[in-house]
């Protein structure tokens, strides 16, 4: 009810006194998902934008290591994503890829000032480690990582196959850290914490991963040509070429499995088979990387156990046991066999990966507890010794990236905590609230549009080197992937209650049909179900509604103002404005090349949507000068139906107000491109012709009129 | 609801001539339902307006928008008092009553943004229909909920006229007859004696101009 809004034409521009700039967004399942909670739904939006290099910074700002998520995370963002309950999940990570691949190394902040004195040291160079040494670096502490390998990155190194996470990629992320000031000692294992202590570090993270195999435990496996998965990845990422045969048998059914049997393969095993317990669908590796591993030509050989392995001291056949159960009806490990169904396969290397534990030094004096793993308290990240906090693989047994980078900012905020003697505070996240599930009206009106996998390589062409298996997206690509994002939380919300009318326009106007009239009679905008299209804040008489958090870098109302100052500052004649759609024009293809080929005289307001523009904002750019008006969607792209309607409702109404000013109506015109292949920038050419010719007649009429008085 | 539309704007226009300082006021109620006077449509007079004089290069005036819940109470006017010291004249975007309520309150001029014209319901987003004529003396019961009085183009209590033609009135072949209507609605609903009733005639000048009602025993004020 209470705007108020004075001033003149030349004057500051009207302003809202409303809250549109706060943010009062739910939050989204895929960021409450994510162990580091990073704000996807905002980069996966800009890049939806074309603002790849802000895209970029969000990220950073979240996850110490963007580019090692974008190559090798889990993405449990997007087994939660809303969208596949309308079709497919949003592609997160290889969006996340391509903004960070586009990126580089441009625009980091390499900066950390030692505010701090007491050091901390941080033993074991993992993710957690480094992630904690960068946060802490962040905090003003000098730090000084200990890593018992001669390379920094732990199990990134020497873990992750180098065709998965490639190996510049790390040594960019070290370069980043070392620049911040950490301090790296390679080469350097740590026998003894109270050593550490004694040379004044204050307080000491221990991340020492879990790099013990499990053996398999059964006759002839300390064969000759019986290795395991981490001895062997680690030799290969090292460069110490282990020498396999021809015939590779990899025991085991989890990621590290699949790892090694890529591996093997890539370093010329003529056949690799995989044998594990658990069933096709039971098995514990990510769906993606068995059905690329199967495609590159391992062969699986599931639910069967090793029985033993054969050989005069090298190994020469592994018999197998058929596995019938995994899990017992507790849903425990405890698996049953079959000893009547066996089989057996000719070998020359044997790779084991089974699982792996934490090898905690005794010298250490750290109490360990299930799984030889270190215990901490949940809360403070504190083991048995004050001052000596643990975290990653160490505590939580083998556990994803994105997992110990969360531990590692985590433990650095404890850390952070126990030197500054703070209580330590619940993360931001857990205050906020969450969102809920879509429903099957929703779903219904939501345009379905299909997930487009990032193109990978040809498997056998991938085989025969180490490079990464994925390619990244194009532009366009990225660009039309990203807009799938359903926005989820920063939709619409009537803000001004005091201000609803109740006269339903939003009601009636919204095509998901999302607002409602609860039982009490009151309208209601289920911030569960919209999708932040904006029309609604557009088409409301009160200006009730807004968005709860708005995605536009300036609001349309900033961004005419800035016109106006331009085109006075030049003296730009005729000037010609155009409200486009901000997803549609900088990378789709189609209204790319209407921005790029803009000339002066040609200024452009980006718009949420192209129906959200609101026809004062038309009748706003005559009157900052310009001669001609248009607005330009993305037709049929458009992920919503019906937005041309509203558009031309628009600009039926200003048109009115034109004739009355005595304008011609072809001065404000909409455009939605008929078909992809139709270059914008020839309707444009166009445009600019009749309003140049316009423009001029009105300088004659002009002209007479004066000469006439 | 009262539904009115936007005065066109070279009529404004004039109206505003003699004054430099001009307070858009919009209401809250009624009129931002009917898309005529609500916050959003300020807005938008006071851009056409700005545009007008933009594209005139005379008569310059400053234009303000202010928006109050409902303009036919005179408290919600209470809060002008202090503001309208810096203006000239008043724009109401305010029904008929609005504009003078505002203008009893206010010693500047008070100039009608809009023309009301009628009380009725929405049909869709949009689209308006009047429906009732405010006569003081209803009687839809015996009209199965229909207003002869408003609907029919004559008004007419004992219809139809002779002159319905496929349903259709004889005045506007795209208005359906309000008799058809109501006759097809009362059988509809079991009530077709009540078209046999005959009406008493209604006295129209027995309604005293102006009408005020009382619900309180505070009924001194004296008709303005």
């Amino acid at each position: 009810m209470l705007t108020f809004r004075t001033g003149q034409l030349e004057k500051s521009p009207p302003k809202r006194l409303d809250t549109a700039s706060i943010d009062r967004s739910l939050v989204p399942p895929c960021q409450a998902a994510c162990p580091l909670h990073m704000s996807i739904r905002e980069y996966i939006d800009l890049v939806a934008q074309g603002r790849i290099m802000e895209a970029l910074q969000v990220i950073r700002d979240d996850n110490p290591f963007p580019s090692v998520c974008a190559f090798i995370c889990n993405h449990a963002c997007e087994d939660k994503c809303r969208r596949s309950q309308v079709d497919d999940p949003v592609s997160i990570r290889a969006l996340k890829r391509f903004a960070v691949e586009f990126g580089g190394d441009r625009m980091v902040q390499l900066t950390a000032e030692t505010t701090k004195k007491e050091s901390i040291g941080v033993v074991g160079s993992g993710p957690a480690g480094l992630a904690c040494a960068y946060y802490l670096r962040k905090l003003g502490y000098p730090v000084t990582v200990f890593e018992a390998q001669p390379e920094v990155g732990g199990m990134l190194r020497i873990g992750i196959p180098q065709y998965r996470l490639p190996p510049a990629v790390l040594d960019t992320e070290v370069r980043r850290l070392s620049s911040l000031g950490v301090e790296f000692k390679t080469n350097c294992r740590v026998n003894s914490l109270g050593n550490l202590f004694e040379q004044g570090f204050k307080a000491i993270f221990v991340t020492i991963g879990a790099q013990q195999s499990r053996r398999l435990g059964v006759p002839g496996d300390d064969l000759q040509g019986v290795v395991d998965a981490i001895t062997f990845l680690r030799e290969v990422n090292l460069g110490l070429k282990p020498v396999i045969g021809e015939k590779v048998v990899v025991v085991g059914g989890g990621n590290v499995a699949m790892d090694a049997a890529r591996t093997a393969l890539r370093l010329g095993a003529r056949t690799v088979n995989l044998v594990c317990l658990e069933s096709r669908p039971e098995m514990p590796a990510f769906k993606a990387d068995i059905h690329e591993a199967v495609d590159e030509g391992v062969i699986l050989n599931c639910s069967w156990g090793v029985k033993q392995l054969c050989g005069d001291k090298t190994v020469n056949e592994i018999q197998l046991k058929r596995c019938s159960a995994v899990f017992d009806a507790q849903k425990r490990f405890n698996p049953v066999y079959d000893e009547s169904i066996t089989t057996a396969l000719p070998v020359d290397t044997v790779i084991t990966a089974i699982g792996q534990s934490p090898q905690i030094p005794e010298d250490f004096h750290l109490r360990i507890g299930r799984g030889s793993t270190i215990q901490i308290d949940p809360v403070t990240l504190n083991t048995n010794q004050t001052g000596v906090f643990a975290g990653g693989d160490a505590v939580t047994g083998p556990s994803t990236v994105v997992q110990a980078l969360a531990t590692g900012r985590l433990a650095a905020i404890r850390i952070d905590d126990f030197i500054q003697r703070k209580y330590p505070r619940p993360a931001e996240e857990e205050i906020k609230s969450l969102i809920g599930e879509l429903s099957a009206q929703t779903i219904e009106y939501i345009k379905k549009i299909h997930r487009h996998e990032p193109p990978v390589r040809d498997p056998q062409a991938r085989i025969k080197e180490f490079q990464p298996v994925e390619n990244v997206y194009n532009w366009e690509e990225a660009i039309n992937e990203a807009r799938r994002c359903l926005r989820c939380g920063a939709g619409a919300e009537v803000t001004f209650q005091d201000k609803c009318a109740t006269c339903l326009t939003c009601l009636r106007d919204c095509p998901y049909k999302v607002p409602v009239l609860d039982s009490r009679g009151t309208l209601q905008i289920s911030a569960d179900q919209c999708q932040a299209c904006g029309i609604c804040t557009a088409q409301c008489p009160a200006k009730a509604i807004s968005l709860r958090k708005p995605y536009f870098r300036r609001t349309i109302e900033d961004e005419l103002e800035h016109i106006g100052r331009t085109k006075n500052a030049n003296n730009l004649k005729p000037l010609i404005i155009g409200f486009c759609c901000q997803y549609g024009l900088f990378g789709t293809g189609i209204l790319s090349a209407l921005w790029r080929s803009t000339k002066a005289g040609i200024a452009f307001v980006p718009a949420l949507c192209v129906a959200s523009v609101e026809a004062d904002h038309l009748l706003r750019a005559f009157e900052i000068g310009a001669e001609g008006v248009f607005i330009a969607g993305c037709g049929d792209e458009c992920a919503r139906q019906n937005t041309t309607f509203w558009v031309n409702d628009q600009i039926k109404r200003v048109q009115k107000v034109l004739k009355e000013v005595g304008l011609e109506n072809n001065r404000l015109q909409f455009y939605a491109p008929q078909n992809k292949t139709e270059n914008p920038a020839d309707w444009l050419d166009g445009f600019a012709n009749q309003i140049g010719s316009l423009y001029l007649n009105s300088l004659i009429k002009e002209e007479t009129r004066r000469d006439s008085r | 609801m009262i539904v009115a539309e936007q005065k066109p704007l070279p009529e404004i226009r004039q109206m505003i001539a003699p004054y430099k300082r001009i307070l858009i006021l919009g209401c809250g109620t009624c009129m931002t339902v009917c898309d005529a006077g609500g916050e959003r449509e300020v807005t938008f007079m006071d851009n056409a307006l700005r545009l007008m004089q933009a594209r005139d290069n005379k008569d310059f005036h400053e234009y303000s928008e202010f928006t109050v819940k409902r303009q036919c109470d005179p408290e919600f006017m209470d809060i002008l008092l202090e503001k309208v010291k810096d203006f000239d004249a008043v724009l109401s975007m305010g029904c008929g009553i609005g504009v003078q309520t505002v203008a009893e309150k206010l010693d500047i001029p008070v100039l009608p943004g809009l023309n009301t014209s009628f009380m009725g319901a929405s049909q869709e987003q949009g689209v308006w229909d009047e429906r009732c004529s405010a006569c003081g003396d209803c009687r839809l019961d015996d009209t199965a909920g229909i207003c002869p009085v408003t609907r029919c183009t004559k008004g007419i209590l004992n219809g139809p006229c002779a002159g319905v033609k496929n349903e259709k009135c004889e005045a506007n072949k795209e208005i359906n007859c309000a008799w058809v209507l109501i006759y097809k609605r009362l059988e509809k609903t079991g009530q077709l004696d009540k078209i046999r009733r005959e009406y008493p005639m209604r006295n129209f000048r027995a309604i005293p101009r102006p009408r005020r009602l009382t619900k309180t025993s505070a009924g001194g004020i004296s008709h303005g």
